[in-house]
């Protein structure tokens, strides 16, 4: 028994490597590449009248996402991504770099203070949401107060309550791994640049973005892959009218009973991912 | 410096924007009024309300059960990974297992949860707590994964293992009495990661929860549906205060190891 855990461990033999890693390559096999290949097959399938599988492939169920009806979706998806990624981007990129250059002793108690809003659930988070932007909620009762407003308006259940939702969801995941490679930008270079006489602005433009450079891509990569496929943000704060692909995918599968059609969607949005992944690591391979 | 300051204000505008949901809902539960927009005066009642909630007990059990289970079966299945992708030699194919295993980081979860619903009910197999604890097993392995590995890594360069070794251990032997002891703090830190991750899910439990488990976050959002109640300010406020100590519990045992092996 010693002995067999041993060679297990000793791991002289590629086969005590492969034993160990099994349980859990096993595990993503079963649980997860083993459905993603069962949706790409179902979605070549057709749907029954009465949402029953039928099986006779074909690709009329990505023609069909494409069609005007559902086009938009995908579009939106996509531009809400994007915006979210650039959003996040502006808006985190001067923090990391205050946690990074400027923060001082309170970089500890700063950083500690990111990873609150990071780790709460967005369920709680967008709760919150809800009541500050809601009818009655505290926005449009302030707005009201000063007078800015004369009737509650809708802010809530707009495309903007869900930009809103995705940025502020989003914000920690581009922060991090900005502040990360900001890290490691040698602060003696930056020095350098300095002494050979350049303005702070210069300093920054020619020296130190360009080495955060790859924190911005991982950032971006961080952000818009998860943003297309999100799903409770638009479900909380996008109301009955204004969803995105997520949203559309379980729709397919749990009300409209079309797991073909919404085996297509998710497949797309695989698709998407793996394509966001591949730009990156293009580029990775090139920077490096 | 002035341009410091500047900067100083943004962030501080930013960590408002961070903190404003969290700082609303802990308010909102302490407010004696129903609808939540006006302050009526202080209470305690929403807890009350909350703590009297039997179903929402009964979800919150479900939750932590779920949670362990999953933190247990990820432990198990990256202490044994880690390890081999850390101490054993080069093989082939150790890059596609690394890659596997964060595979879970980047899939979105709807789609992990319509392939897996979509998967498990052509199978013919019950959605059922089993069902659900393997699926949160899964989203859960790249942090235990992420932390023991880590550990491993910045162990092997102190060779503990070896002078063991050379002392006449077994592997085995290294393994239970120098391995597992300095690797503890970190898969009990990984294990804390998987349990908040677990415990914070709705995505794939909304697929995959059949009609018998109700997991917290699906009472929650049930709740929300059916129309804002105090009461669930009332439970953010303590999921907040849950996912702090486990965060703060994190940072202790993450920077422990370092202090024990050096002392």
């Amino acid at each position: 028994m010693g002995k067999a855990l041993s060679w297990l461990l000793g791991g002289r033999r590629p086969l005590a490597s492969h034993l160990l890693l099994a349980p859990a390559a096993g595990w993503l096999i079963v649980f997860l590449l083993v459905p993603a290949a069962g949706l790409a097959l179902l979605s070549l399938a057709k749907n029954g009248a009465y949402g029953q599988v039928i099986w006779t492939f074909g690709l009329h169920n990505y023609r069909r996402a494409f069609d005007a009806k559902y086009l938009p979706v995908l579009l939106r998806t996509f531009a809400f991504a994007g915006g979210t990624t650039a959003l996040c981007l502006l808006l985190g990129y001067p923090l990391a770099y205050y946690l990074s250059f400027r923060a001082g002793r309170w970089r500890n108690a700063l950083l500690i203070g990111l990873m609150v809003p990071f780790w709460t659930s967005a369920l709680v988070a967008f709760y919150s949401w809800m009541i500050i932007l809601g009818k009655e909620g505290l926005l449009n009762a302030a707005l009201l107060r000063f007078g800015f407003i004369s009737a509650p308006i809708g802010i809530l259940y707009t495309p903007f309550s869900v930009l809103l939702g995705l940025v502020y969801f989003y914000l920690p995941f581009t922060v991090l791994p900005l502040y990360a490679s900001l890290e490691k930008v040698p602060r003696s270079v930056v020095e350098a640049a300095y002494d050979l006489g350049a303005g702070r602005w210069t300093a920054f433009l020619k020296v130190t973005l360009p080495l955060s450079l790859p924190g911005v891509m991982a950032g971006g990569l961080l952000t818009f892959v998860p943003c297309l496929g999100d799903f409770l943000t638009a479900e909380l704060l996008g109301g009955p009218r204004f969803y995105l692909l997520g949203n559309l995918i379980s729709n397919q599968f749990l009300m409209a009973q079309d797991w073909p059609f919404g085996a297509a969607l998710t497949c797309l949005l695989l698709i998407g991912l793996i394509g966001g992944l591949w730009v990156y690591r293009r580029w990775e391979a090139e920077d490096a | 410096m002035k341009r410091s300051r500047g900067m100083g204000l943004y962030c501080a505008g930013l960590y408002a924007f961070l903190y404003l949901p969290l700082g609303v809902m802990t308010a909102f539960s302490f407010n004696d009024a129903h609808r939540n927009v006006v302050w009526r005066g202080f209470t305690f009642k929403w807890y009350r309300v909350l703590f009297a909630d039997a179903e929402l007990m009964r979800s919150m059990l479900t939750s932590l059960e779920l949670a362990a289970a999953a933190a247990a079966i990820a432990a198990v299945l990256g202490l044994l990974a880690s390890y081999a992708l850390t101490r054993h030699k080069a093989f082939a194919g150790r890059r596609a297992y690394s890659a596997l295993l964060d595979a879970p980081l980047m899939m979105p979860e709807v789609a992990l949860g319509v392939g897996l619903l979509s998967f498990l009910v052509r199978a013919g197999y019950e959605l059922d707590f089993g069902a659900l604890a393997c699926a949160h097993a899964l989203i859960c392995l790249p942090y235990t994964v992420g932390s023991v590995r880590a550990r491993l890594k910045s162990m092997g360069e102190e060779h503990l293992e070896e002078a063991a070794m050379d002392l006449g251990a077994t592997e085995w032997t290294a393994f239970v009495k120098v391995t597992l002891p300095l690797a503890m703090p970190a898969v009990v830190s990984g294990c804390l990661l998987a349990f908040t991750v677990s415990f914070e899910d709705f995505v794939t439990s909304f697929f995959l929860a059949g009609i018998g488990i109700v997991t917290m976050p699906i009472k929650v959002y049930s709740m929300m549906k059916f129309g804002v109640t105090p009461e669930i300010n009332a439970l953010s406020v303590l999921l907040l205060a849950a996912t702090a100590l486990l965060l703060a519990l994190n940072a202790v045992f993450a920077s422990g190891p370092d202090e024990a092996s050096r002392a």
